[in-house]
């Protein structure tokens, strides 16, 4: 029992400690981060980017606490928890989790959420109050576009989703609406788990689809260099939905740049911090800008050569 | 009134090592009797107990208690009037219950399981008293829990758990093989004692000859399947461990053992 | 000290919530000794039930009755497919598992939030009456600690009945059960469908908290509860007397503040299972050796 009693103050020290380190005197931005993805942390670091272009300083103007929660929901509630016991002026949350829970925890203290990579805050209920953000919905028709000018014979178009992801569902249904008027139809095959998108590549495959075009699906963006071993052996081009995707090898992307969609985030966070706006008023963005992002390595092995137009836009994701 | 008509067993059956235990077994045991049955390992004493209480299925035959023909009743139901003691100590009784519950357990036997507390503090006077019977100081140790005592001890409570409530028939299997002979003399004479009380039937299996012939009415000796012995009434009196001990060498010697 | 007051105030509410779900664990692992991996479906199940009816404005209090009821029909079809089609526990467990996996997305749609319009047990009438005045976050924290005090006494009355305690002797030897003349099939799937509703009132409250509901929320909540358990009831070996509700309950808080400390003193995310599966062990094997030197004492 003596032993018990001692860890339970241990415990309660350090824990004491270890809050009094955050007792900063300028206002602090708590970064929830959902786990670690090359994707969302490009959005951090564009959203650190993006509070130094409005001029401000970190030390001076704010401090940085950042913590990730390792894909795990019951964390990013404690990790939002923490930062609203902590006072922090702001909470930034990366992906719908993070969002849900800074929310959640924010609301006693009418804390300002700052969201990035959400693809719907309408439907997640995250649109209204003290909460404001950029989203990060696929520009699907610039995608169905680039791709009819890429293959111009192709017809049939697969995609891997998984069936739980809100984001992925709602992007599948823009798919569908809108493969028609670019004379697409639409394979799609939907997986419960990342163990389960190499099976179903081999069953897209074995459906002789023209090609793949990838959604931001946590679990399919997670095994893509398995997938595109596999397609790359059936000599399928697969295209990808953001810069990082192009960078493992898929041939092309008219995608967001998630960097820049955290620096807008970041401007938006600045605003709120000098109090130039609030959360409560500020609409939610989208990029209008996306990218057409190429890797010309991949484009040359699957023997496609970009059209004049969009040779001239095209950013060779490799170069970066 | 136990009737075992033409039970046949078969263990494994269909494949390589299918064996035939039981061919046409049959077995009268009347009411209010008390039988002993030895025999070698694998002369199926133990799966005869376990065809009576259900917990092993037979091919063919029948299994009858008091005219009721209860061959395809499951186990736990046949447990409403049958009572069993185990060769181990702790398949009797719960271990992380204390003996007051245990016994809690058994008095409600028979009775529903409901919502009511399960303890009936009228009743604590009454168990402390059949506790003190057993001689072994458990009265005092009413909230102590099962699994510290010792084997003989929770053997001890478990005869008494079993024969709490009415029985039609008891079974001991093995039940003081696994004590010491000091505490196997001491539940041998409670198990004695608590048949004659109670006037039971029962069938008690054992490796102890010397028991066999001490307690019961009716001696029985198996080997493979069969009743080599059956001795009852002035025949069973005569008899004696030597006797006894000649006959089971020489199924023994047939064995090859 | 308000940063780690309203730290622990947050933490303590975390801890007593899922204190819900080592309950209900408490049954199937300690009391029933059956390994149910049926919680990492009948979790979420609580919290999808849970966010529709919140997003229809059902009375919020309502939905714990419903979600408690679903969660023990899962447990109730694990228990039928262990009993009844003899499907190893595990196994049983697993199957429910894997099929409330989908069922949960047919009942919530895809993943559902609620919006803040919408009342919660926390923001519901009653609880607006008796302490609209203090903070959300001291709401959270008092209408938690009283739901768990509720279900542990319930339990712990019902651990005393003839009931309670034929479910106890199940888990611990079955065959007195048989010796009882009961079905000792029966009894557990009643364990299971207790535990289940637990569970599933466990997930409907932090989808109440969350406003929330996600089909992977329930991965790794078998495992937590588990740790929760045998951290609380190592904890209090020695002390005879502590209940094991009460074990499971400070099991649960206790992990939750590890995590909590993790978290507040800036270990990275990835490695904080490590630190959680390293604390696990130590106070396990601090137990066993405690116990190991009392046998031999």
């Amino acid at each position: 029992m003596k032993k018990f009693v001692s860890m339970i103050l241990a415990l309660v020290l350090t824990m004491v400690f270890a809050s009094s380190a955050f007792a900063a005197s300028v206002p602090t931005i708590g970064i929830a981060q959902y786990g670690e993805h090359a994707s969302l942390d490009n959005c951090r670091e564009g959203f650190l980017q993006g509070l130094t272009d409005a001029g401000l300083t970190e030390g001076k103007d704010y401090e940085i606490v950042y913590q990730n929660a390792g894909f795990d929901d019951a964390i990013a509630t404690q990790i939002a928890q923490g930062f609203s016991a902590q006072n922090v002026a702001i909470m930034c949350a990366i992906a719908t989790p993070c969002a849900t829970a800074c929310f959640a925890a924010a609301e006693d203290k009418d804390i300002p959420v700052i969201f990035t990579a959400i693809t719907d805050p309408v439907q997640a209920h995250l649109d209204e109050g003290n909460i404001t953000g950029t989203s990060d919905k696929l520009p699907v028709e610039a995608q169905l576009d680039l791709i009819r000018k890429l293959q111009p014979e192709a017809k049939t178009i697969g995609i891997l989703y998984t069936t739980s992801e809100p984001n992925s569902v709602s992007a599948i249904a823009e798919y569908k609406e809108k493969a028609g008027d670019y004379g697409f139809e639409i394979v799609d095959i939907g997986v419960t788990a990342q163990s389960e998108v190499t099976q179903a590549t081999d069953t897209l495959i074995g459906k002789k689809v023209d090609c793949i075009s990838n959604l931001t699906d946590n679990n399919v963006v997670g095994v893509l260099p398995s997938i595109l071993e596999k397609t790359d052996e059936a000599g399928i081009p697969v295209y990808g939905s953001e810069v990082e995707q192009v960078k493992l090898g898929c041939v092309a992307s008219a995608g967001i740049d998630y960097f820049e969609l955290g620096r807008q985030t970041g401007a938006m966070a600045a605003k709120v911090l000098t109090g130039e706006a609030s959360a409560y008023d500020m609409d939610y963005e989208t990029i209008s800008e996306y990218g057409i992002y190429v890797n010309y390595d991949a484009l040359t092995a699957k023997g496609i050569e970009l059209p004049a137009d969009v040779a001239e836009k095209a950013i060779d994701a490799l170069a970066e | 009134m136990l009737e075992l008509k033409n039970i046949t067993k078969v263990y494994d059956p269909g494949t390589v090592t299918e064996t035939t235990l039981f061919k046409n077994f049959n077995l009268t045991v009347q009411d209010g009797q008390f039988v002993s049955v030895v025999g070698s390992n694998g002369s199926g004493k133990t799966s005869l107990l376990n065809i009576i209480c259900g917990s092993l299925p037979v091919e063919g035959g029948s299994v009858s208690i008091g005219g009721r023909n209860i061959t395809k009743v499951k186990e736990f139901r046949r447990h409403t009037r049958i009572g069993r003691v185990y060769q181990n100590p702790s398949m009797g009784t719960c271990p992380s219950l204390t003996i007051l519950e245990n016994l809690s357990l058994a008095d409600n036997k028979g009775k529903p399981f409901g919502l009511t507390p399960a303890v009936n503090r009228k009743r604590v006077e009454k168990y402390r008293a059949q506790l003190a019977d057993l001689k072994l100081g458990l009265e005092d140790k009413l909230h102590v829990k099962m699994g510290s005592l010792s084997g003989g001890q929770r053997q001890a409570v478990a005869m008494v758990m079993v024969t709490m409530s009415p029985l039609d028939f008891l079974i001991l299997d093995e039940h003081t093989a696994a004590l010491d002979p000091r505490t196997a003399e001491i539940i041998m004479q409670l198990t004695g004692r608590i048949i004659a009380e109670k006037k039971l039937t029962a069938i008690m299996v054992t490796h102890n000859l010397r028991y066999a012939i001490e307690y019961g009415e009716r001696l029985l000796m198996m080997d493979r399947g069969g009743i080599v012995l059956d001795l009852a009434g002035e025949e069973k009196q005569k008899a004696c461990v030597d006797d006894v001990l000649e006959v089971f060498n020489q199924i023994s010697i047939e064995c090859g053992n | 000290m308000d940063v780690f007051l309203d730290t622990c105030i947050s933490t303590l509410t975390q801890g007593l919530i899922y204190a819900l779900l080592s309950c209900g664990i408490y049954i199937t692992y300690k009391i029933l000794d059956f390994p149910d991996l049926t919680v990492d479906g009948s979790f979420p199940l609580g919290a999808a039930v849970t966010a529709v009816l919140l997003t229809r404005g059902v009375n919020p209090w309502l939905t714990l009755a419903v979600a408690m009821a679903v969660g023990a029909a899962a447990g109730l079809t694990t228990g039928l497919i262990h009993v009844r089609l003899k499907v190893r526990d595990l196994l049983a467990g697993i199957i429910t598992m894997t099929a409330l996996f989908s069922i949960n997305l047919q009942i919530a749609g895809s993943n559902l939030n609620v919006e803040r319009a919408m009342k919660t047990i926390f923001t519901s009438k009653l609880a607006m009456g008796l302490m609209g005045s203090s903070t959300l976050m001291l709401r959270k924290l008092v209408i938690s600690a009283a739901l768990v005090l509720v279900v542990k006494l319930l339990l712990d009355l019902y651990f005393r009945t003839k009931n309670g305690l034929l479910l106890r002797a199940v888990g611990d030897n079955d065959n007195v059960v048989t010796s009882l003349a009961r079905d000792k099939g029966s009894v557990k799937i009643l364990g299971l469908v207790i535990a289940n509703a637990l569970v599933a009132l466990c997930g409907a409250v932090v989808c109440h908290e969350q406003r929330s509901f996600s089909a992977t929320m329930g991965t790794g909540q078998m495992v937590f509860g588990l740790a929760a358990v045998i951290i609380g009831s190592t904890l209090f070996r020695r002390l005879g007397f502590v209940k094991g509700t009460t074990a499971a309950i400070v099991g649960s808080i206790v992990y939750k503040a590890c995590i909590q400390l993790a978290i507040t003193a800036g270990l990275p995310a990835n490695l904080l299972k490590l630190i959680t599966a390293a604390l696990f062990l130590v106070i396990l094997v601090a137990g066993s050796t405690k116990g190991r030197s009392k046998a031999r004492a």
